[in-house]
């Protein structure tokens, strides 16, 4: 009935001055606040740069990505390793060379800055094409580990009957040396770069989904969740709203840890025999270890021991960083 | 309590017996089983008919199957007295097919193949190979035999019933000397009978000796109970995976023997440990017979060295102590002057322990060892066990640096922190008394572990400084596709780690009075 009471101001027949009043621009209204504009991914790439550290990692990591995926590409290995490897393996003066005979046989390029191997190949582009391997071994296993592991460690934190089930299968895998999984994996099946990825996997994830569940259930039972669930929320939207945001720097500073790992455990494969059959870092280490006890060889040995570190050193700190960086907490 | 822990143990022990099926289904079931050749030198040189059977005696010796050619069944009925031995000698003859065998044969083949078809066994028969000739190809001969797959239950339940045994006096299959018992003595033969050394001694048993003294750690020993894991294939034949890991290893120290007869000689052989083996006595000759008075003549030479198990302890144990010694003050000191630089050195440090692969780190010590003048291969010798153990100590101490920095910083932002130092605590008296011993409770869990663990020894290390440890054993064993000798090492793998886990509980309930394993208490 209220719109009845309404009436049309050029009826009043009033003028404006008097129908409006002027608002003055007063300090004390100015001084009230608004929440400040917050984007959660925006935060997190201030906070990373923020550290100066950081962007010289995130350069090296840059530099480590291009040379292991685009230099392999202008070298010729990711066409055909076999020949580009073999490629000096007539001249027997081209073999074990250090770099500087190297750089003064073939003149000054990229390619002899670390000299020569047992068959006169570049030391610096199969270090380069066996870290992209590597990698890529690494990453494809991180990414089937740590989706698998955090689907189910969600479902195993949610559900307290899938943890009584579950909690009794992780003490019993974890009971099997892994390294004898992955070794009658490697036998069954044909030492290729699948077969790895199959081997890290098929209980890798385990390992991570509990990791996971602990912190599902450590979060899970908090007070704001315990009155959204009051409230009715639905289980999907409390895990979307109120417990990823939580756990994005856990997950993302496991990841960190997670991928280095890889790289090191395919050279602790290779190393004791069980490798695959591609150029990786791992059987790179693997085939030069006889030489470290020659004393004019063993830089050949040292490079690939030196460049894998370099590259999980490099991916370890720019994952802690971008995990610290992606912890709400810290961007205050 | 002790409800817990009994039904903790229980579910360990099924977790174990889970875990020995996997291991078992994976090994005998997923691997094809013709792989076991692939470095056998012995199959190169056995042709035709020859390669079949050598295949399927290996596979039995394996475990795959149960194996039994046509003439070990003949020799089996004669010597249960069913066949005469000329009847014997008639029917092994098999003719080159079934057609042409003669009556007397096609008999026994026929009962041969009824018993064993009945008992679910597959029986086969290999027609002569024949070169272009007419003659017979080398290990080209006709046979028949029989084979049966074991079935993982078969399998499983013999492993665990044959895992434990108590010697018995009807140990002993065929005639002994003397009459069957036991003997007490209190002058032990084997020192000259004057001695006072107590001893108890078995006739028909295993081990001649039940339970005797000597003079090494931990000086009373005992043969009455003895655990097998699993007999070797491949990597050392014939010989437990047990025997492997706890026998002494290097080269043989010969003291002076007193043999059972009397005989005396500087030798190797240690009386104490004396295996019954049948017929053995007479088969050694005279030499046998100048020293012993009955069958019981197989004994363990003593060596100079420790065993498997004893080497990867010793350098276990060591670097454990140490990294404990190290790892927490110095993790300790890092929470306590948090970012400040002795923090960033530490921290530093456990990125590149993390972040490094093992082999890389380990390799790079040995570099450092080599600088230093350190002995690279594993003697003995004292200066020999430096390097490895700090190949193993440096990664752990990074490892409880990280743990102990990361509780005690947790624990000092925690709100009871807060209110001792309002009330007036000093910051010495509140990490003393407080933060140290909450954060300890965590890192007091892994010590069992990290006990048991050092057993099992390090692959990579004693790989590099080729230490002869436990270490390697199931990569060997994997490696020469020893199936027992995997499944025996994985089982004691498990067994220890089953043990840890609920002795660290326990000792964390112990410390912490917080702490109760029983759900009414809270």
């Amino acid at each position: 009935m209220q719109n009845e009471q309404l009436v049309d101001l050029k009826e009043t027949g009033l003028s404006e001055e008097e129908l409006f009043a002027h608002y003055d621009n007063n300090l004390y209204e100015s001084e009230k606040v608004t929440a400040p504009r917050y984007s959660y991914w925006k935060s997190v790439f201030r906070v990373f740069f923020k550290k100066k550290l950081n962007i010289v990692f995130l350069v090296f990591l840059a530099i480590v990505i291009i040379f292991a995926y685009i230099y392999p590409l202008i070298t010729g290995y990711f066409f055909n390793a076999e020949v580009m490897y073999n490629i000096n393996a007539a001249d027997n003066t081209a073999k074990h060379l250090l770099p500087a005979d190297a750089i003064q046989k073939f003149g000054f390029s990229l390619r002899w800055i670390l000299g020569t191997g047992d068959v006169g190949q570049s030391t610096f582009d199969a270090l380069w094409y066996g870290s992209s391997i590597s990698v890529s071994l690494a990453f494809m296993c991180a990414i089937i580990n740590m989706t698998i592991g955090i689907l189910l460690g969600a479902i195993w934190g949610f559900s307290k009957k899938v943890d009584i089930v579950m909690t009794e299968v992780y003490n019993v895998i974890g009971n099997i040396p892994y390294t004898l999984i992955i070794m009658v994996f490697v036998q069954i099946l044909s030492p290729s770069f699948w077969t790895m990825v199959f081997a890290l996997t098929v209980t890798g994830w385990l390992a991570i989904a509990y990791f996971i569940r602990t912190q599902v259930i450590v979060i899970r039972d908090r007070e704001y969740n315990l009155a959204s669930r009051c409230l009715g929320t639905s289980i999907f939207r409390l895990t979307i709203k109120n417990i990823l945001p939580f756990m994005t720097s856990v997950i993302v500073t496991l990841a960190a840890a997670e991928i280095p790992s890889y790289i090191s455990y395919e050279v602790y494969l290779s190393y004791i025999g069980l490798g695959i059959s591609d150029m990786t870092l791992g059987r790179i280490i693997q085939q030069t270890q006889s030489f470290m006890a020659v004393p004019q060889w063993g830089f050949e040995y040292w490079s690939p021991i030196i460049m894998s570190s370099i590259i999980t050193i490099i991916l370890y700190v720019v994952g802690q960083n971008l995990g610290d960086a992606s912890d709400p907490k810290t961007h205050m | 309590m002790s409800k817990y822990l009994i039904k903790r143990i229980i579910r360990g022990l099924i977790s174990v017996v889970i875990v020995v099926m996997a291991v078992m289904l994976l090994v005998y079931n997923a691997v094809d089983k013709t792989k076991i050749f692939m470095m056998d030198p012995l199959i190169q040189k056995k042709n035709n008919n020859d390669k079949i059977s050598y295949r399927y005696q290996c596979w039995e010796d394996y475990g795959y199957l149960n194996y039994v050619p046509y003439s070990d069944w003949l020799s089996e009925e004669v010597e249960k007295g069913n066949i005469d031995a000329a009847t014997r000698d008639e029917a092994v003859k098999i003719g080159k097919t079934a057609e042409e065998d003669s009556e007397l044969v096609a008999k026994y083949v026929k009962q041969f193949t009824e018993y064993y078809e009945s008992q679910g066994y597959i029986v086969g028969r290999l027609d002569p190979v024949l070169q272009s000739n007419k003659s017979l190809a080398k290990g080209g001969s006709q046979r028949i035999f029989a084979y049966k797959n074991v079935p993982i239950i078969v399998r499983m339940f013999k492993y665990f019933t044959g895992i434990v045994s108590i010697d018995n006096i009807h140990y002993a299959k065929g005639e002994v000397e003397g009459k069957r018992g036991l003997t007490f003595t209190l002058h032990d033969p084997a020192y000259g009978g004057e001695k006072f050394s107590p001893a108890i001694m078995g006739n028909g048993t295993k081990y001649r000796y039940l339970l005797y003294f000597d003079n090494k750690f931990p000086y009373i020993h005992q043969n009455l109970i003895t655990i097998s894991l699993g007999v070797s294939y491949t990597i050392n034949k014939g010989i437990d995976v047990w025997d492997t890991m706890i026998q002494p290893q290097g080269s043989i120290v010969k003291t002076q023997t007193i043999y059972p007869t009397g005989f005396v000689e500087d030798s190797a052989n240690d009386m104490h440990t004396l295996k019954y083996s049948e017929g053995s006595r007479d088969l050694g000759g005279l030499f046998t017979k100048t020293r012993y008075t009955d069958d019981y003549t197989i004994a363990v030479t003593e060596k100079n060295g420790l065993s498997k198990m004893g080497y990867s302890f010793i350098i276990g144990i060591i670097a454990s102590l140490i990294a404990y010694m190290l790892g927490i003050p110095i993790g300790l000191l890092m929470s306590r002057y948090q970012d400040k630089w002795f923090d960033k050195i530490g921290t530093a440090y456990i990125i590149f322990i993390i972040a490094v692969p093992s082999l890389a780190y380990i390799f790079m010590f040995r570099a450092i060892g080599i600088m230093n003048g350190w002995p690279i291969t594993f003697d003995g010798s004292p200066t020999a066990y430096i390097l490895p153990i700090v190949s193993l100590a440096l990664p752990s101490i990074g490892g409880l640096m990280r743990w102990s920095r990361r509780y005690l910083i947790d624990q000092k932002n925690s709100d009871y922190v807060k209110f001792a130092r309002s009330g007036g605590l000093s910051e010495g008296e509140i990490f003393r008394k407080h933060i140290l011993k909450n954060a300890m409770i965590i890192i007091v869990h892994g010590i069992p572990g990290t006990i048991l663990g050092s057993l099992v020894g390090a692959i990579i290390t004693e790989r590099v400084y080729t230490v002869p440890g436990t270490g390697g054993m199931l990569v060997n064993a994997i490696m020469a596709y020893d199936n027992s000798a995997i499944v025996g090492v994985a089982m004691f793998y498990a067994l220890l780690s089953v043990t840890s886990l609920i002795l660290g509980d326990v000792l964390m309930a112990t410390i912490d009075p917080r702490i109760s394993f029983t759900s009414k208490g809270r």
